[in-house]
C-alpha cells in the first residue's frame, strides 16, 4: 500500500519559552497514537518546534486504514426456515435489510449456536478523513498552561494562533482549527524570512525552513548554540553553560546568532552571584569564568537574527547590563553605609509568619537553640552568638531586595565589612546551606549549628500552629528543610537525641503558641522523610522501617543500623532470619500470659537445647558490638543462628502439651527476638 | 541618521497609529500610574464595543522617585499607549513597523518577544502577552487583555505600552534620561533634564517625606465613598474617577511607608473592589445606549445575555 509522509504545522505568536517543547511533543504524540488507534501504519515520528510554531512529520502513513471484515449476524438457523423448507419472514426480512437475498446468507457459528449471517469486507477510512480529526484532537489535548483569546473570537490557545499547514505527501489536507482552514503556507523568520512559505510536500519542511533562516529542531538549535557559545571563549577561558538557560534561550530564537559582549571591570568587586543573577536571569546570558573561577567581565548573549551590525546588537547589549550592574554596586554600596547589625534591627518590622512573630523573633529563636545546641555540634558558643544576632540581617538590604538568592552571600561580605571574623562571615552565609537537595552542607560545626536551628525554628513552628505541608502544597519547604536537618545531624551531631533537639527548639518559641503535641509531630514527619534521604544509597522503605520499629533516638544510630541491615538484606541468612523473626513475632503476638525467665531444665529437645547454647553464645558478643554501634558485627552474629533456629522450627514443637514446657519455649523465642531487636526488627523484612 | 529628539519620537508614534486608524487621544488629567488606567484602555476594553486609540500618558509612580539621581529610574515618565479592539491578527507586524518608522531596523537591531504576563491586582486585571526586547532591553509591553475589573474581555482588547524614555535614549545613545534630548529650539537644545529634573528632586521629597500622611488616610476613604456612591447614582464616569484618585493615593501612602504588610493586601482588595463596581457601572451604561460602538452581533448577543441575567 502507498505510503507519504504526514505534515502539521500549528503557527502561532511567540509562545512561552518554558511550554512550547513540551507542547510539541504532546501534539505528536496526540497525532502518533490517533492514526495508529485509527488503523493507520504510521513510520518514524519527528518533532519541530519554537516559538512560533509547533510541527509534527509522521513518515510512511498509509493513504488508507486496512480494510476490516465484519459479520452481521442474523435469526438463529434454527428460525430461518419454516416446516416447509420455506425462509421464514424473520431471515427475509434479515436479508433484505442486507441487501440480498436470503439465499446468499452463510450460516456462522457462534457460542450461542448458528446464526443465519453475513461477511462483510469494510474500506479503510482515508488517511485525509482520520488526519482531519486527529490533528483537531490532538491539538485539542495540548497541555496549556493558561489559555488566552484573542480578536473577536472565543477561540483559546497559550497565544494566538496565526496559521496552520496539513499535508499529506504533497497534498494539502484542510482541517479547520481556530477559525482558520490549513493550507501549505507557513512562514519564514520573522525578519530573515519570508512572511509566506510554501511547503511543496511534507518531506521538504524542515530544508525550506532553514531556506527561510529557521532552525525547526529544538536539538539542532541547541546544538548549534552551544557550539557558538563555547567557540566565543578562549582557551583560558570556561563559559558556564547552565542546561535551563540553555533551554530557555533556545525557546527564543530560531536562528540563533551568538555574541559576546563585555562590562567594566570595576563591577568585578561586586558579588559575583549578583552579577551573575543580572546577566542570567535578567538578561538570559551566558557568563564566563577563568580556570581559577574568578569572573571574566563579559558575556555572551544569543540574538535571533545576523544582524547587519552584529556589533550594534552587541552594544545594545551592553548599554542595557551596565545599568542593571550599577545598580548592584550601588546597592552593594549604599547597603555598606549601615552596618550589619542596625538592619538586624529592622527585622522587627518585618514578618515571618503572623503566629511566629517578626523576623527579629525568629533570628533570636535560632541564635539561642543553636547557642544550646552547640555542645552536641562541637561548635564554637561564641562565635555562634556573634553570628546568631545576624544572620537574618541582609534580609532587608537593598542588594537582597533586589537579588533574593543572595541572602546570606551579602551577608557575608557585609560582616566581613563591618570587622567580623571570617568565621562569623561564613557562618552568616553557610546557614543557608544545603540551599537545595544534594547541595553542599555547611563547613564549619558554628554555620552549621545555626543552619540546624534555623529549619528546626521553621519545622517545629510551621507543624506547632498547625500548618501541615500537603501533597502538592508545601510553602515553607518543610521537607527539604526536613532533609537538610537530617544530613546536618548525620554529618555534625549523629549521637545527639533527637527529641532533645526537637524540645529545645520548641522551648524557644513563648509558651501558648504551639501545639503541645509538636515535638512528636515533627520527629514522626522527620522519620518519614528518612526513605528520601536514603533513596540513592539502595536503603529501602522497609529496611528503614525494620530500622526505626526498634529504636529512634539518635539519626546516627538509625543511620549505622540501617546500613548494616542494607548490606545484610538479600543475603540468604537475612531471608531465612527475616522469615524466622516474623514467624517469632506472629507466635509471641498471640501470647497472653506474660512468659518467665528461660528454665533451662525443662529444655529436653536437642534442637531447643542447641538454640538456648546458640543465644547464649551470641549474647555476650552481641552486647559488645552494639555498644560500638558495630551493626555489621552485630548481624553477622545474628547470622549464626539461622541453623538452630531452622532446626527448632524443624524439630520442636512450640505449643507443647504441659503448659510450662510450652511458655519456656516461648520465652525462649523472645529471648531470641529480643537479640535481633538490638539491631532491628527483620520480621518487617520477610516477604 | 541623526536620532528623534523625544518629542519627534511622540509625534512619529502618534501619526504612526494614527494613520493605523487609532483615535488619537491627549494624556487623561488625572494622576495614573500607568497608561492603562485611562478610560480609554481600562473602561474602553469592557464590553462588547470596537475600540482603537493611541496616547501619551504620564504615570506616576511615587515609589520610583529617585531625587533625580538616578538616571533610569523617575517617579513621573511617559507611556504612549496603543490599544486596539478587536485585536487584530496583524498585531505584532503593525507594532514591528512602528519600531521601523521610528529607524529600528529589526534586521539590525535583535527585537524579541519574551513572555510575560500582566497582571493589574488594583485593576482585576490581566492578560497574557510579551515584553518586546530591543538588544535585550525592554522598550515594550504586549498584552492581550483577558479581564478587567473582575469582567471578561470579549473581544479582545490589544495592548501596547512603549516606554518612551528607554526608547528614546537608545535612540539618542544616552546613558541618563535627563541627557535626552527634547527638542531643539530657537534658544538652544532642550534636554529632558530641563523639563523634568527640578520636578523629580522635589516631587521626590513630596512623596517621600512631605506627603501628609493623615489627610491622605482620610482622602482615600473619601475617594472610596464617592466611588461607590457614583455608582449608585449610576455615574460610572465620575466613580472611575475617584477609583483613580484612591488608587493614586494608595501608592502615594505606600511610598512614605504608612502602610503595612499586611495592610497592603488590604487596600489593594478595596481598589479593586471599587475598580469592579465602576466596571460593572460602565458596562450597564453601555448597555443603556445599546452599545453603539460595537458589531451589531455581538451587541445583540450581550445585550440578549444581559437582559436575560436581569430576569433570572
Amino acid at each position: 500500500m502507498s505510503t507519504q509522509t504526514v505534515l502539521f504545522e500549528l503557527g502561532t505568536e511567540e509562545l512561552p519559552a518554558g511550554e512550547y517543547e513540551g507542547m510539541a511533543n504532546a501534539l505528536a504524540n496526540g497525532m502518533a497514537s490517533g492514526l495508529e488507534q485509527q488503523g493507520l501504519a504510521i513510520g518514524e515520528v519527528t518533532v519541530f518546534a519554537t516559538a512560533r510554531r509547533l510541527a509534527v512529520l509522521i513518515e510512511d502513513v498509509q493513504a488508507r486504514a486496512d480494510d476490516t471484515e465484519q459479520e452481521v449476524l442474523g435469526p438463529p438457523v434454527a428460525a430461518a426456515k419454516a416446516d416447509d423448507g420455506n425462509w421464514t419472514p424473520a431471515a427475509m426480512g434479515f436479508a433484505k435489510k442486507q441487501g440480498m437475498s436470503a439465499d446468499e446468507l452463510q450460516i456462522i457459528s457462534t457460542e450461542k449456536g448458528d446464526r443465519l449471517g453475513v461477511r462483510k469486507v469494510a474500506a479503510g477510512a482515508l488517511c485525509a478523513d482520520i488526519l482531519r480529526a486527529v490533528v483537531a484532537q490532538a491539538v485539542e489535548n495540548i497541555p496549556v498552561s493558561k489559555r488566552m483569546r484573542w480578536g473577536r473570537e472565543r477561540h483559546e490557545f497559550l497565544r494566538p494562533v496565526q496559521w496552520l499547514v496539513l499535508l499529506y505527501g504533497s497534498e494539502v489536507i484542510d482541517v479547520s482549527l481556530f477559525g482558520m482552514t490549513s493550507d501549505r503556507v507557513s512562514r519564514g523568520h520573522r525578519f530573515h524570512g519570508q512572511s509566506s512559505v510554501t511547503i511543496a510536500n511534507a518531506d521538504a519542511y524542515e530544508a525550506t525552513l532553514k531556506e527561510q533562516f529557521v532552525i525547526a529542531s529544538v536539538n539542532e538549535r541547541k546544538a548549534l548554540i552551544k557550539a557558538q557559545v563555547e567557540g566565543l571563549v578562549s582557551k583560558d577561558e570556561r563559559v558556564v553553560i547552565d542546561d535551563n538557560l540553555l533551554g530557555e534561550v533556545t525557546g527564543l530564537v530560531e536562528w540563533p546568532v551568538a555574541l559576546r559582549g563585555s562590562f567594566d571591570e570595576s563591577f568585578l568587586t561586586v558579588p559575583r552571584q549578583a552579577l551573575i543573577s543580572s546577566m542570567r536571569e535578567h538578561q538570559k546570558y551566558f557568563h564566563i569564568e577563568r580556570p581559577d573561577g574568578e569572573l571574566v567581565p563579559s558575556f555572551i548573549t544569543i540574538s535571533n537574527i545576523q544582524s547587519k551590525h552584529p556589533e550594534a546588537v552587541v552594544y545594545g547589549n551592553e548599554k542595557v547590563i551596565r545599568p542593571r550592574l550599577a545598580d548592584a554596586a550601588f546597592f552593594f554600596d549604599t547597603d555598606k553605609e549601615t552596618t550589619l547589625a542596625s538592619k538586624a534591627l529592622r527585622l522587627e518590622s518585618v514578618l515571618f509568619q503572623r503566629d511566629l512573630g517578626t523576623l527579629a523573633e525568629k533570628q533570636t529563636r535560632i541564635s539561642e537553640v543553636a547557642q544550646k545546641l552547640s555542645q552536641y555540634l562541637g561548635a564554637d558558643k561564641s562565635t555562634v552568638k556573634a553570628a546568631g544576632c545576624l544572620i537574618k540581617a541582609d534580609l532587608v538590604s537593598d542588594m537582597v531586595g533586589e537579588f533574593p538568592e543572595l541572602q546570606g552571600i551579602a551577608g557575608r561580605h557585609y560582616a566581613l565589612h563591618d570587622g567580623a571574623s571570617e568565621a562569623v562571615a561564613n557562618a552568616i552565609e553557610q546557614h543557608y546551606w544545603p540551599k537545595f537537595s544534594g547541595d553542599q552542607l555547611p563547613h564549619s560545626p558554628e554555620s552549621a549549628a545555626l543552619a540546624l536551628a534555623d529549619r528546626l525554628d521553621t519545622l517545629i513552628g510551621i507543624f506547632g500552629i498547625g500548618q501541615v505541608p500537603t501533597g502538592s502544597k508545601d510553602p515553607f519547604a518543610l521537607r527539604r528543610a526536613s532533609l537538610a536537618v537530617i544530613r546536618i545531624l548525620l554529618a555534625f551531631a549523629p549521637t545527639a537525641n533527637l527529641e532533645m533537639i526537637l524540645t529545645t527548639a520548641k522551648q524557644s518559641f513563648p509558651s501558648g503558641v504551639l501545639d503541645e503535641g509538636v515535638v512528636d509531630t515533627v520527629k514522626a514527619y522527620l522519620l518519614d522523610r528518612l526513605p528520601a534521604h536514603y533513596e540513592e544509597q539502595g536503603v529501602s522503605v522497609d529496611i528503614l522501617r525494620s530500622v526505626t520499629a526498634v529504636g529512634t533516638e539518635t539519626i546516627g544510630d538509625i543511620d549505622c543500623r540501617s546500613l548494616a541491615v542494607a548490606s545484610f538484606a538479600g543475603s540468604d541468612a537475612a531471608n531465612a532470619l527475616a522469615a524466622a523473626n516474623k514467624r517469632v513475632a506472629n507466635i509471641l503476638t498471640k501470647v497472653d500470659e506474660t512468659l518467665p525467665a528461660i528454665n533451662e531444665l525443662l529444655l529436653t529437645e536437642t534442637a531447643e537445647l542447641a538454640l538456648r547454647a546458640a543465644l547464649a553464645d551470641s549474647q555476650a558478643s552481641l552486647d559488645v558490638a552494639v555498644a560500638h554501634n558495630d551493626y555489621p558485627q552485630a548481624l553477622s552474629n545474628l547470622a549464626k543462628l539461622r541453623e538452630p533456629v531452622d532446626a527448632f522450627f524443624d524439630n520442636v514443637l512450640v505449643n507443647a502439651d504441659d503448659a510450662s514446657v510450652r511458655l519456656n519455649r516461648l520465652a525462649l523465642l523472645q529471648e531470641l527476638r529480643g537479640q535481633f531487636l538490638k539491631v532491628a526488627d527483620l520480621a518487617v523484612l520477610a516477604r | 541618521m541623526s536620532s528623534l529628539t523625544f518629542q519627534e519620537l511622540i509625534l512619529e508614534l502618534q501619526s504612526f497609529w494614527g494613520e493605523n486608524g487609532c483615535v488619537i487621544l491627549q494624556p487623561l488629567d488625572l494622576e495614573v500610574g500607568a497608561g492603562t488606567f485611562h478610560p480609554a484602555t481600562f473602561l474602553k476594553a469592557l464590553g462588547p464595543e470596537n475600540w482603537n486609540s493611541a496616547y501619551v500618558q504620564p504615570s506616576r509612580r511615587p515609589q520610583d522617585g529617585r531625587y533625580g539621581e538616578n538616571p533610569n529610574r523617575l517617579q513621573h515618565y511617559y507611556q504612549f499607549q496603543v490599544v486596539m479592539k478587536p485585536s487584530p491578527a496583524d498585531f505584532q507586524e503593525r507594532y514591528l513597523d512602528s519600531l521601523r518608522r521610528l529607524g529600528l531596523d529589526p534586521l539590525e537591531h535583535d527585537v524579541r518577544f519574551v513572555e510575560d504576563n500582566w497582571e493589574s491586582p488594583t485593576l482585576g486585571a490581566w492578560g497574557l502577552g510579551w515584553e518586546v526586547w530591543l538588544n535585550g532591553m525592554e522598550v515594550s509591553q504586549f498584552t492581550y487583555f483577558q479581564q478587567a475589573g473582575g469582567l471578561e474581555c470579549l473581544p479582545v482588547t490589544g495592548e501596547i505600552t512603549y516606554g518612551i524614555e528607554r526608547l528614546a535614549m537608545y535612540l539618542q545613545d544616552v546613558d541618563s534620561v535627563y541627557d535626552l534630548v527634547w527638542s531643539e529650539t530657537p534658544t538652544g537644545t532642550i534636554k529632558y533634564g530641563d523639563v523634568f529634573h527640578q520636578n523629580e528632586v522635589e516631587m521626590s521629597t513630596f512623596n517621600f517625606q512631605q506627603a501628609d500622611v493623615d489627610h491622605l488616610f482620610g482622602y482615600f476613604e473619601f475617594c472610596e465613598k464617592e466611588a461607590e456612591r457614583l455608582v449608585s447614582l449610576e455615574l460610572p464616569l465620575p466613580a472611575y474617577e475617584f477609583v483613580m484618585k484612591a488608587s493614586h493615593t494608595f501608592n502615594l501612602l505606600d511610598a512614605r511607608h504608612a502602610i503595612s504588610v499586611t495592610e497592603r493586601q488590604r487596600y489593594i482588595l478595596r481598589v479593586r473592589t471599587l475598580a469592579r463596581l465602576a466596571a460593572q457601572g460602565y458596562v450597564a451604561s453601555r448597555a443603556k445606549l445599546g452599545f453603539p460602538l460595537a458589531d451589531k452581533d455581538l451587541a445583540e448577543a450581550v445585550l440578549k445575555a444581559l437582559a436575560e441575567e436581569s430576569a433570572a
